[in-house]
């Protein structure tokens, strides 16, 4: 296994000794992609597998950590957050603003970038939208993991920062 | 009035308010509005009082609301302070009012609230707290994707989380039923455990139908 993927099983581990976290999403207690393999450290009593249904899983997400909980929120595919993008825009990214700061809530939406290598995943599973989502949101901290020396502190500052944190991973360094 | 509630729901409040308390609230918005106070759209209740009195006393106050642009009356019902609700709108959000207590909260996209909820009323039963959670939509609303999707989830994982559609024919302006090229109301009986009312429109989507200079 890459230094990466141990430092993103490191991240996953810190998160899950806290008491409120909860990892949802598609395959966190199934096989099926990478978002699994480092998640199986992770008692399945803190896991919720979800139905395919990526807008409302994000604002599902949401309502948990408007509702005390501390959601990490899996998207195997930046392509497949795509299809979230109300509730993470107009929803998650916009909750303190239009509520003047009634609802703060805090959480943790992780999402891959796909591989090109050994396989290459094609136009709708290798899709890297970090730099436009940047631009498009206004209160959510975007964290471009790129660096393994900077995975596990970032997963930490995003825990502590009392926000709602996009993080972005990269399969191919996997 | 047409006015469907689920036998087996129990009645948790009194409510505070009258038809005419509502429609004053409503009036003075709307007078404020035609003066150029508020610099943001509102969109006004009228005519659906007395089903939203009656329904409203089957939310406990410490229940979590769910509802969407034309919020007002709910957020009322539902004891949000008036002078929140008024400060939500004069600032220009009328589409959002919400509050933390009692928990309120309101969005102006279509099915928005829907899945919100749904992770609210997941917490909920985490965390073994039995409280409710009620979603207030409209007839279009009622016909999207998200809406089944969220419906179905609840339903199968027992979650407390209650719907109320709220029937006036209407997406803004566009018959709802034209669209789907279906039977004119929503077929509630399809959803038994839903609440379910019709309401005519009073005031117009938004605004109050006069001419409004800025």
């Amino acid at each position: 296994m890459s230094n990466y993927y141990k430092e993103v099983e490191k991240s996953m581990k810190f998160l899950a000794r806290n008491k409120g976290t909860i990892f949802l999403g598609q395959s966190v207690i199934y096989s099926g992609n990478l978002i699994y393999k480092t998640l199986t450290k992770v008692k399945n009593s803190k896991k919720i597998e979800l139905p395919v249904f990526e807008e409302v899983q994000l604002g599902m997400s949401l309502g948990m950590a408007m509702n005390g909980l501390f959601p990490v929120t899996c998207f195997p595919r930046f392509d497949f957050l795509l299809c979230a993008m109300n509730q993470l825009i107009n929803h998650a990214d916009k909750i303190k603003l239009i509520t003047n700061n009634q609802y703060s809530p805090q959480m943790i939406i992780r999402v891959l970038v796909g591989a090109k290598k050994p396989l290459n995943g094609g136009e709708q599973h290798t899709q890297n939208y970090v730099n436009v989502i940047k631009r498009m949101l206004k209160t959510i901290v975007v964290w471009d993991l790129k660096d393994e020396k900077k995975i596990l502190s970032s997963y930490k500052k995003a825990f502590k920062n009392k926000k709602i944190n996009l993080m972005v991973e990269y399969s191919q360094s996997y | 009035m047409y006015l469907h509630i689920p036998k087996n729901l129990k009645i948790k409040k009194v409510v505070n308010y009258s038809l005419k308390e509502l429609r004053e609230f409503e009036s003075k918005i709307a007078k404020d509005y035609n003066k150029a106070k508020i610099k943001g759209p509102i969109h006004l209740s009228h005519g659906n009082e007395e089903q939203l009195i009656k329904i409203f006393k089957y939310i406990d106050k410490d229940d979590w609301v769910f509802s969407s642009w034309r919020n007002h009356y709910h957020a009322l019902l539902h004891g949000v302070n008036p002078n929140l609700i008024k400060q939500f709108i004069f600032e220009g959000k009328s589409m959002s009012v919400s509050s933390n207590n009692p928990k309120f909260f309101s969005s102006s996209i279509v099915a928005g609230i829907l899945p919100i909820a749904l992770g609210v009323a997941k917490a909920n039963k985490i965390k073994k707290n039995k409280k409710n959670v009620w979603c207030f939509l409209g007839d279009m609303t009622a016909e999207t994707g998200i809406f089944h999707e969220v419906y179905k989830y609840s339903k199968n994982f027992k979650l407390n989380l209650n719907f109320v559609v709220e029937d006036n024919l209407l997406s803004t302006n566009t018959p709802t039923h034209k669209t789907w090229n279906k039977k004119k109301y929503f077929n509630h009986k399809k959803y038994p455990d839903i609440i379910y009312y019709r309401y005519s429109n009073y005031y117009p989507h938004h605004g109050t139908g006069k001419w409004v200079l800025f």
